[in-house]
């Protein structure tokens, strides 16, 4: 099979409609982060998220009556019956275990239990065990002996819940395989069935988020000009400096997207933006490589504009595979890759289609601009050398008005 | 085939093997690959250690020192106070010239730069060079008594590490419990061993009202005395409210003399802490008790009084606290003993904690859509180039093998962006593949012989392939140095797999091509 054959598309007549259509599509997803601010996630703008899962349906206008929680933002988590919800809870101005504390609380409300009795479903393998070795069902005695014993059956326990999610009712507890009758006594006397499980908790400190958002800028901006570099010593300056200008856009088609969808900026994002960063520029190198190579070969005369059309023509159906490959795999991790990845992976999606898309419509863009102001017929390599005499530096065939007189 | 191919064939099935060896699961290695947190569930913290706490340590020791020192050379005693956290002032009596105090400061206080104050004190402030040795001191020895408390917890595989001045990033893997363990982490549990003082003979300083404890000190007495908080019990043994006691600011035991602390049981089987005390910490304890017999002695742990039984007779190397423990409390707290005190208090800057349930979920959906994605990529390149495209997908398969093999070896973490990182370089390597099979397609549609297209499209791609991997190296590199723990594993998960993808697409594909379409059988058609 072969798709995209010796094609001649003249990209670069579309390469102002396209310069606009970008422009457009940055200024309305920024337009909308200036409308609803920056989501900016936990990581950056510190405070706490805490993922509890229910027992039975979320409580919501219980957890919206607690004092602790009345600035958070109460949230489902999944679907509805996964039966979890996410509670954020905004940057706190001290330095605390903000979420240890704040589960800690909910803990005391919703199980008033908790006071005398063991929670089986917030507590973990060695705080069962120990209620085992206190009380000592199997006589196994206070030695090692007993401590081993008794950290078997609670770690038992505590795998079984993590398989399940959470206990529901006690009978799932005691029939856990490997619980001794004992065992199954203690636990109903002294345990019970807390009403919720911690899935997750985080807490970031205002300085912690600060120093990350400044990280995250700084990482962006000087992995793009290490690119820049990279492409200039590679290349030369036209190239590098068409590489930075697709790597912006890129980029800003990346958080624009996120403006539309109003996404959280979390650290995935940012590490997605560095990929994008390293990634949406292969395009370029390949065409740039492929124009480079074609001025070593073909000795006839040829305008900018044409060695970028036919570069781009011989690397297109490489282009699109490569591309079309990579978006596969991503969109079977937006569909099938949970949460977690989910914007992660979007972003990512955005960022290579831009960074294809960039490839045949902003580097031909930047570099016949910067052709045109330099004045000069480009790039000095030393076998270009060699085919630019025939050529006066500003000929009538200059690529600008070269593909004007081809619109009119 | 000739000797050449022969050789690089052995090479590629030795790789194979090599990589394929270190991913099977053996007894002691149950788990080749580690898994991040954020997969296995457990808790990252980033803490910062106060070290502000050891130098207000330090400079009041120095105070003490000089006090100390003045009165063994029989100097008229001089009152200290401190100003900052770095620095005290010494008062000295009336018409004392201060030349002898000024050389005990030269011998004693080496780390302290000594000034006049304006009212002719002595001003001694800690110099800049010992607050930094103290600062990297008190990470080291901080870094040390977490990882003693974590050990003796039993938890695997934990990371405790300094990092960048002040800071501790603790990670530890597949803890559920994580309020106990921060506990645990963050008790400074220092212990001190401090008489309660008396407003009379035989009626010791403690109440349930701190305000009115505070009125009852003795007026001479009162520099000398200050007001803890400690829990009232029953006779029962269980808390019940308050309780205060006025008791004496020099500790004469501390926990550096414990030699070791384990759980025992109390007479009504209650638990309790028992501790042993090392020769010099002994001496220091028969002296306490003997000179104070039927005088109450406060157990105080970071400032809390645990408890303040009567002195009955003197002890010298051994003794019990008790209080209203639970089995756990005794057990937690005997450990924080046995571990040692930490020398400054610390502050939770960051904490992350991921369930087992949830990391279950993710790996699950992590792999199914992993799974998805390379299935999906597999059809696509055998459709579109046939025969060529079994090859790449082979190319494919042992770039996985050497991914996944070599984060075995070098014990990196897979992280749940890992995974996905892997799936992303699976899809990055094909294009690889794509630019020489493209290159040869052009080569034949030029007209040049089958061996010379494979020749021609493996040489021309070479550049190409080299630099569309350094930019995405260059990424991966900003993504190492910026990210932390799951974006970390995600970046190093790239970079081994980028470097995989250079050695399949050119070296396993090429030798394939030459196995399959050899140069001696002249082939006329190749299926690509």
């Amino acid at each position: 099979m072969q798709i995209f054959v010796n094609t001649n598309y003249d990209f670069v007549r579309w390469r102002f409609r396209a310069v606009l259509f970008s422009l457009v599509f940055v200024l309305i997803g920024f337009g909308l982060f200036l409308k609803n601010g920056v989501n900016w996630g936990i990581d950056f703008a510190g405070g706490a998220n805490i993922v509890l899962k229910f027992n039975e349906a979320v409580p919501i206008d219980t957890l919206r009556s607690i004092p602790v929680l009345r600035d958070a933002v109460i949230q489902q988590y999944g679907k509805a019956d996964d039966r979890a919800v996410l509670l954020r809870l905004p940057e706190q101005k001290k330095e605390t275990d903000y979420a240890g504390q704040i589960v800690a609380s909910l803990n005391h409300t919703f199980n008033p239990q908790s006071a005398s009795k063991l929670d089986l479903n917030f507590q973990g393998r060695d705080n069962l065990s120990g209620l085992f070795q206190a009380t000592d069902p199997d006589r196994k005695g206070s030695g090692t002996e007993g401590k081993l014993y008794y950290d078997d059956i609670a770690q038992k326990i505590i795998n079984h819940r993590s398989e399940l999610g959470l206990f529901s009712e006690m009978q799932q507890v005691t029939s856990t395989p490997g619980v001794s009758t004992g065992a199954s006594r203690v636990l109903s006397e002294k345990a019970f069935i807390g009403k919720f499980n911690v899935l997750n908790q985080e807490t970031v400190g205002p300085q912690v988020g600060k120093e990350l958002q400044q990280k995250a800028v700084w990482a962006v901006i000087l992995s793009a000009l290490a690119m820049g570099a990279y492409i200039t010593l590679r290349f030369d300056l036209m190239f590098g400096v068409g590489a930075i200008v697709c790597i912006i856009h890129d980029v800003l088609v990346a958080l624009a997207f996120l403006g539309l969808i109003n996404g959280e900026f979390s650290l995935n994002i940012v590490a997605a933006l560095l990929l994008i960063v390293g990634y949406s520029i292969n395009d370029t190198v390949v065409t740039y490589d492929r124009m480079r190579e074609n001025r070593r070969k073909i000795k006839a005369r040829m305008t900018l504009s044409e060695q970028m059309n036919l570069a781009m023509n011989q690397t297109l159906s490489r282009t699109i595979l490569t591309s079309g490959s990579v978006v596969l795999v991503l969109v079977a991790l937006i569909l099938f890759g949970g949460r977690v990845i989910h914007e992660f992976s979007m972003i990512l999606l955005v960022g290579v289609i831009a960074g294809t898309y960039s490839t045949v419509t902003i580097v031909p863009a930047v570099a016949i601009a910067w052709d045109h102001m330099v004045g000069k017929k480009s790039p000095v390599t030393p076998t270009r050398a060699r085919v630019e005499p025939v050529r006066a530096p500003s000929s009538p065939d200059s690529p600008v008005r070269a593909s004007k007189s081809k619109r009119a | 085939m000739n000797s050449n191919t022969i050789w690089k064939l052995v090479l590629i099935v030795g790789l194979l093997v090599l990589f394929s060896v270190a991913l099977i699961p053996t007894k002691d290695n149950p788990e080749p690959i580690r898994r991040g947190l954020d997969l296995k569930g457990g808790t990252h913290l980033v803490m910062r250690v106060n070290i502000n706490d050891a130098v207000r340590l330090d400079t009041d020791q120095g105070a003490e020192l000089l006090k100390s020192q003045a009165v063994k050379t029989n100097l008229p005693s001089v009152t200290t106070r401190r100003v900052d956290d770095a620095t005290f002032v010494a008062t000295l009596a009336p018409n004392v010239t201060s030349a002898e105090y000024e050389k005990i400061a030269r011998e004693w206080l080496a780390n302290f730069d000594m000034s006049r104050t304006a009212e002719g004190a002595l001003q001694f402030r800690m110099k800049p060079q010992a607050i930094s040795v103290l600062e990297r001191d008190t990470v080291t020895q901080s870094v040390e008594t977490i990882r003693n408390r974590i050990d003796a917890l039993g938890v695997t595989e934990p990371l405790i590490a300094p990092e960048g001045g002040d800071r501790i990033v603790i990670q530890l893997p597949g803890v559920d419990d994580p309020a106990r363990v921060k506990d645990i982490i963050r008790t400074t549990a220092q212990l001190q061993f401090r008489l309660v003082e008396e407003r009379a003979p035989g009626q010791p300083l403690e109440g349930p009202d701190a305000k009115a404890l505070a009125a009852q000190i003795p007026p001479a007495l009162a520099g000398e005395v200050e007001i803890l908080q400690g829990t009232r019990e029953d006779e029962y043994g269980r808390s019940a409210g308050a309780q205060y006691y006025g008791v004496r600011k020099s500790v004469p035991v501390t926990g550096r003399d414990l030699k070791s602390a384990r759980v025992t049981k109390g007479p009504l089987g209650q638990p309790t802490v028992g501790f042993s005390l090392t020769p010099d910490g002994s001496h220091k304890f028969g002296d306490l008790t003997r000179a104070n017999i039927h005088r109450p002695l406060a157990i105080v742990l970071d400032n809390k009084v645990v408890s303040a039984p009567n002195i009955n007779s003197e002890i010298n190397d051994s003794g019990v606290i008790e209080g209203s423990f639970t089995p756990q409390q005794a057990n937690d707290l005997a450990l924080v003993l046995r571990s040692g005190s930490l020398p400054a208090s610390l502050t939770t800057l960051e904490e992350r904690t991921v369930g087992p349930s949830l990391g279950r979920d993710s790996i699950r959906q992590g792999v199914l859509a992993s799974l998805i994605g390379f299935v999906l990529l597999v059809l696509a390149v055998i459709l579109y180039y046939r025969w060529a495209g079994v090859n790449a997908v082979l190319a494919l398969f042992l770039n996985l093998v050497i991914l996944l093999g070599m984060m075995a070896y070098f014990h990196a973490t897979l992280t749940l962006p890992g995974i996905a990182g892997i799936i992303l370089t699976l899809g990055m390597a094909v294009d690889s593949n794509v630019l020489v099979f493209e290159r040869i397609r052009e080569e034949l549609r030029e007209g040049k012989t089958v061996r010379a297209a494979i020749e021609n499209g493996f040489a021309r791609a070479f550049g190409t392939i080299i630099d569309t991997h350094m930019t995405t190296i260059i990424s991966a590199l900003f993504l190492f140095q910026f990210g932390t723990g799951p974006i970390k594993g995600f970046a190093v998960t790239l970079l081994i797999g980028l470097g995989a993808s250079v050695f399949t697409a050119f070296f396993v594909s090429r030798v394939i091509f030459d196995i399959v379409y050899k140069p001696t059988d002249r082939p006329k058609e190749i299926s690509i």
